[in-house]
């Protein structure tokens, strides 16, 4: 027990010194496992490939340039979609939120087309668009803008009454309210409706890009399966994985916190 | 300065449930002179808030007239300044930006409206938090920010709205020593709603007893300035005025 306390100061100290440690030690076992299963070979290697078949086949994608390419393809669609899904989500969702008339007018509608994910609407847009970017915008854009718009809703409710008493009282027109008031104070529901909204829209690209992609990581998952290349499809899924934990871990839950822990608006 | 009026002001609500109409007011008339400090006091229910949302014109009236300086009230502006009990500073602002909050909304430049608050932030002793956001400071400091943040847009009238009823007994004397003392040097034309009965008249010229949605009484503070905690809290007249007004309140 003594022996191991000085090696546990050292894990602790390393780890604080280090984030990087914390977040990658508790995939440790899943790999060990992995290569475990893959060792003991009753599946043969080319239905479950291992690790270091993983490994080598993201240097070869690396090298020859077709995982950067997709990757950057797949990434800027994401970016792309959700700045549309941002640009009609959040004045929609204060229009509905501040307006009783539009609420009654919309909120109907607006569960109503919710209902219908972002999936079912393929077949018709291929339909409509063909297989293609068009297609995988819609879908994308379909699958931010609920989350946004949901959420600022309920940050423009959330918004205490006093506040835009206070702002009429020193003066405030209407739309100093919105800009001064009402926006800063829905700010760290957005960002929560973003981060919802880009997990869903990443996903939801994926299979887009199954589907009907010439080019990005699912159309490379899928592609692999055509050519039977498991070892790539395994490579995909993790590429998905990592690629949301950085994005969620190290941009969006960040930001979530600068803007309501400093105010006091959340915990 | 200006002086507020209210002519036969009445509030009457429609109840949704019992299908009738509701008197929450009923012909209030009240005269506040310029530069002269009002209490209102009333239990609860008694349609003080009411009184004081409506001349914010945060709620419309049903009857009568509210004049400010003369001119009808219709809706809320910046000729009258409120202090609301829940403190209602703007979380995302410094205490700075939330006292040059009204001087923004005027247009006044940044560095001229920055002078402004760090000015009348001096006043209330607050130089020191001018940086700080308002959930980092105590209760009694937040609200002091909130009275600083009404006097630097210089309104017409002051209307506060139980604004001491959330801090802690201590911090509430010291706040009522400092609105005294602000009030004997900027003399505005206050109206003050509250269910404290000294405080009411340890800080006003005047005491309004409000009963049932009617002036019950209109109780003159002849007690002179300036005043302070340490010196009223065994005076005599204090102590006799107090009593009476709050024998008028537990009547009501």
């Amino acid at each position: 027990m003594n022996a191991l306390l000085p090696l546990w100061s050292f894990w602790v100290r390393t780890s604080r010194q280090w984030p990087v440690l914390q977040t990658l030690t508790p995939f440790v076992p899943v790999v060990l496992l992995w290569q475990a299963v893959a060792s003991w070979g009753a599946f043969p290697p080319a239905f479950f490939p291992a690790p270091m078949d993983v490994v080598r086949n993201f240097g070869t994608l690396m090298y020859k340039g077709i995982l950067p390419e997709y990757l950057s393809d797949s990434v800027s669609r994401l970016v792309a979609g959700a700045a549309v899904g941002m640009a009609l989500g959040i004045p929609l969702g204060l229009l509905i939120g501040l307006s009783r008339r539009a609420y009654v007018a919309l909120w109907p509608v607006v569960l109503f087309f919710q209902a219908i994910g972002d999936i079912a609407w393929l077949p018709i847009l291929i339909i409509w668009f063909g297989f293609g970017l068009t297609t995988m915008a819609f879908v994308i854009v379909y699958t931010v803008i609920f989350p946004v718009i949901f959420n600022t809703v309920l940050g423009v409710r959330s918004v205490k009454i006093e506040l835009h008493r206070a702002a009429q009282s020193l003066g405030a027109p209407p739309w100093r309210i919105l800009t001064e008031v009402v926006l800063p104070g829905a700010l760290p529901n957005i960002v929560t409706g973003l981060r919802n909204g880009l997990g869903y829209g990443w996903r939801a690209l994926i299979a887009a890009e199954m589907i009907v992609g010439t080019s990005g990581i699912g159309f490379m998952m899928f592609d692999a399966r055509r050519a039977g290349s498991v070892t790539e499809i395994v490579l995909g899924m993790i590429v998905l994985g990592i690629l949301w934990y950085i994005v969620d871990a190290w941009v969006l839950a960040p930001i979530e916190r600068a803007t309501g822990r400093r105010w006091g608006l959340t915990q | 300065m200006k002086t507020l009026s209210l002519q036969n002001l009445s509030k009457t609500y429609y109840d949704l449930y019992e299908g009738s109409h509701h008197t929450a007011l009923h012909d209030i008339s009240l005269d506040i002179p310029a530069g002269e400090f009002v209490s209102v006091v009333g239990p609860s229910g008694c349609g003080k808030s009411t009184i004081l949302n409506m001349v914010a014109g945060f709620i419309p009236h049903s009857g009568g007239e509210i004049l400010v300086g003369g001119q009808p009230v219709k809706g809320p502006g910046r000729d009258r300044g409120v202090v609301f009990q829940s403190f209602a500073l703007f979380p995302w602002k410094t205490v700075l930006d939330n006292v040059g909050f009204g001087p923004k909304m005027r247009g006044v430049p940044k560095a001229e409206r920055d002078e402004i608050a760090r000015e009348y932030l001096a006043m209330a002793g607050l130089s020191h938090a001018a940086d700080r956001y308002p959930n980092e400071l105590s209760g009694g400091m937040q609200q002091r920010v909130g009275v600083v943040r009404a006097l630097a847009n210089k309104p017409d009238v002051l209307l506060m709205d139980e604004p001491f009823a959330s801090v802690d007994a201590q911090t509430r004397m010291t706040l009522q020593d400092e609105l005294s003392r602000i009030w004997e040097e900027r003399r505005p034309t206050v109206l003050f709603i509250t269910h404290d009965v000294p405080e009411a008249v340890f800080l006003a010229n005047r005491v309004v007893v409000l009963s049932k949605g009617h002036v019950l009484a209109d109780v003159p503070v002849p007690i002179e300035r300036p005043r302070v905690w340490d010196k009223l809290v065994e005076d005599d007249a204090f102590k006799e005025l107090s009593n009476k007004v709050l024998a008028l309140v537990r009547s009501a």
